[in-house]
């Protein structure tokens, strides 16, 4: 089940970092600019950087690839949603969608927030068991 | 093979698949057409810009109000074009504001309507029926409102929205307001501001 969950979650961040990827970066950095926390630079940065990282983490953990790197790596990502979120959400910045997923998923801040905090203890509960969690993986083949 | 090199290659090959991928898809070219009722600017103009737009966009009515100062300031400079890209799913007027303005286009007052339409959108885009306010807007444009009538009834008016809005989808344009100054992407109004900034401060 653990194992499961680890997929699940991987594949969450996957489909996010594929979306983000295959598109022009401008439309992430769109997004980016309307939670106005970062400068200039680094939201062109964040916006060129940050999908590849949700690719990549997201494939390790359907793989099961580095499992606790990939599950630490989570942990960041969701920390860092649930910041920038939750600040946007306090200041009553005008966002209605979270532009987690593109354009094509609409999802309010107030929802995401809550996912992304389930998601967060989630994997929290996954990086305490990490045996159970790598079953299903390649980190399990390459130990063998 | 070690998991090291494991790892390396299947990030090599991801890494791979989407910049093929990225490059079939390719960067399409901007296509500003013939359509002279929505265009604006001499055709020699140096920054030419194509805007994809919902009127009822708040970021649109600021990003056009930020490029009309921009035209006024420099008229031989810059030719706009403005695209529909109508929002349906989530501004209740995107249908009947872009019909208006495609009708208003056919009897040459297009931009007049428009700039009425951005200017008053924190006045009609809260309201449930929007007929009235769009038609005192027509007529102060000069619109012959027996024709526009018949224009909004008409099934082909739709025609040049909906491709408009193909078009838009081929270059990836997934929210509003997205520009393309010289071919390059721009979306929102805070990357138009650095984008022509670049023209007009730095000698671009």
């Amino acid at each position: 089940m653990l194992a499961g969950l680890r997929i699940l979650i991987g594949l969450v961040l996957l489909a996010s970092g594929i979306e983000k990827t295959l598109g022009p970066y401008q439309n992430f950095l769109y997004v980016i600019q309307a939670y106005q926390m970062l400068p200039g630079s680094l939201e062109n940065m964040v916006a060129i950087v940050l999908p590849w990282v949700e690719l990549i983490v997201g494939l390790f953990m359907v793989l099961g690839l580095w499992v606790p790197l990939a599950l630490n790596a989570t942990l960041i990502v969701f920390t860092m949603f649930i910041v920038v979120v939750g600040q946007a959400l306090l200041r009553g910045l005008p966002i209605d969608q979270c532009g987690c997923f593109g354009q094509d998923i609409h999802i309010a801040p107030r929802v995401i927030i809550v996912f992304d905090s389930v998601t967060l203890l989630l994997t929290y509960v996954l990086t305490r068991n990490i045996s159970k969690t790598s079953r299903f993986s390649l980190d399990g083949y390459f130990h063998q | 093979m070690s998991k090291e090199k494991w790892t390396l290659v299947i990030i090599a090959v991801v890494v791979a698949a989407i910049v093929v991928i990225k490059y079939i898809s390719g960067a399409a070219h901007v296509p500003i057409d013939s359509n002279a009722a929505r265009m604006e600017g001499p055709a020699s103009a140096r920054v030419q810009i194509v805007e994809f737009v919902d009127f009822q966009c708040p970021a649109c009515a600021k990003g056009y109000q930020l490029l009309r100062t921009y035209i006024a300031k420099y008229p031989k400079d810059i030719r706009i074009q403005l695209k529909y890209f109508p929002l349906y799913k989530i501004h209740a007027h995107a249908k009947t504001s872009v019909l208006y303005s495609e009708c208003a286009a056919r009897q040459g007052k297009f931009w007049p309507f428009v700039d009425k339409l951005f200017d008053r959108q924190q006045q009609w885009a809260p309201m449930i029926n929007v007929y009235n306010a769009y038609n005192d807007m027509a007529k102060e444009s000069g619109i012959d409102l027996t024709a526009l009538n018949v224009c909004m009834a008409t099934e082909g008016t739709m025609k040049p929205i909906e491709g408009d809005r193909q078009l838009g989808n081929t270059l990836a344009v997934s929210s509003t307001p997205t520009y393309f100054i010289n071919n390059k992407m721009v979306v929102g109004s805070k990357s138009l501001q650095e984008e022509l900034n670049t023209y007009f401060t730095e000698g671009k």
